[in-house]
């Protein structure tokens, strides 16, 4: 068992090693899909959505660190 | 050779170059900031699957590989990559990384080897092999879609070496962007540790994008042009984040700018540290 978690933990870490970062694009690249195969969005929108999204990953995890470097010191 | 077997060989040529640009880049910013034995595991394996798929398909290969599906899941890896390698270098132009860590101490050991004149020891780095693997499998995919499309046209127009032509100017591609690349290899080497980490984020996160956005429909403008652009944005991007974050670094934490600076360190220190 443990080996087996250690090897998801392992999988996890190499493809991201961040919650944040690993939702967001989840999401991102799934709302994408959804956004395009079902609702049949502009590709103009379908841009803006999928581009901000990624966006948000990258400013939520650094704000993350950010906060929690300044409780640190 | 007729006109329209020239028509073939040019058009080949001008659309595998950027394929292979794209390519190439990938493999260039792995190989710099990792190892190169890294980076051409990477490109060895996508040229030997590349190389099985066509013999195995031949021509069919347009139809038989998804090749959406493919941009789909390299895009989403590519973005993933990219954007933990932006937090890292981002977190360090902010000087909310601390100089005194583990990896500070690694790289400046390294770069005291390096000052001394020692071997640095390489060693294959699972995620500069995945990364060059990914972006050489799906660019030439993509330039083997081109061969056969072009030289197919050709072929159904009265000629019978279309392909062949079409190969020709791919290979003539290849080579131009192979040499090019071998003259800006040097200069690259000696730009900073960080600042290479930061542009190999940018990188990743714009193909990543890029690859990503076509497999779910985006029609990028100007299709291949938007790649500058989706660069240019986020640099700009990251840009903002750099001075919004500053505020935040404590003044007993200095900026990362020494030892890491210069010299390469393995991944996993990167990716698993």
């Amino acid at each position: 068992m443990n080996a087996i978690l250690r090897g998801i933990k392992a999988t996890y870490n190499f493809f991201s090693g961040d919650a944040i970062i690993l939702s967001t694009v989840l999401i991102a690249f799934a709302l994408g899909f959804f956004l395009d195969k079902v609702v049949g969005v502009s590709s103009l929108v379908l841009t803006i959505v999928f581009i901000a999204l990624i966006v948000l990953g990258l400013a939520l995890t650094l704000s993350r660190e950010a906060l929690s470097h300044q409780r640190i010191h | 050779m007729t006109g329209q077997l020239w028509a073939v060989l040019i058009a080949a040529f001008l659309a595998s170059t950027v394929e292979f640009v794209e390519a190439f880049t990938i493999v260039l910013v792995v190989g710099v900031t990792i190892n190169w034995r890294s980076a051409w595991v990477g490109t060895a394996a996508a040229a030997a699957v590349l190389a099985v798929l066509v013999a195995i398909f031949g021509t069919a290969i347009v139809l038989f590989i998804p090749l959406q599906a493919l941009r789909f899941v390299i895009g989403l890896l590519l973005v993933l990559f990219g954007l933990k390698w932006l937090k890292k270098a981002i977190l360090r132009y902010a000087g909310l990384k601390a100089i005194h860590d583990e990896e500070a101490i690694y790289e400046e050991n390294l770069a005291a080897m390096k000052m001394r004149g020692e071997q640095i020891p390489t060693r294959t780095d699972p995620f500069g092999v995945a990364t060059s693997f990914k972006s050489v499998l799906l660019e030439g995919l993509e330039v083997a879609f081109i061969v056969i499309t072009f030289g197919v046209q050709a072929d159904t127009g009265g000629q019978s070496k279309g392909i062949f032509i079409a190969a020709l100017g791919a290979a003539a591609a290849c080579l131009l962007v192979v040499a090019l690349g071998a003259f800006i290899r040097a200069p690259l080497q000696r730009v900073p540790e960080n600042t290479l980490k930061f542009v190999v984020g940018i990188m990743l996160t714009s193909f990543g994008t890029f690859w990503g956005g076509e497999s779910l429909g985006i029609l990028w403008w100007h299709e291949d042009l938007s790649l500058p652009l989706l660069i240019l944005f986020y640099l700009a991007v990251t840009g903002i984040l750099i001075q919004v974050l500053k505020p935040y670094a404590s003044p007993r934490t200095p900026q990362m700018v020494t030892g890491g600076d210069q010299i390469q360190k393995p991944l996993e220190k990167e990716v698993l540290g």
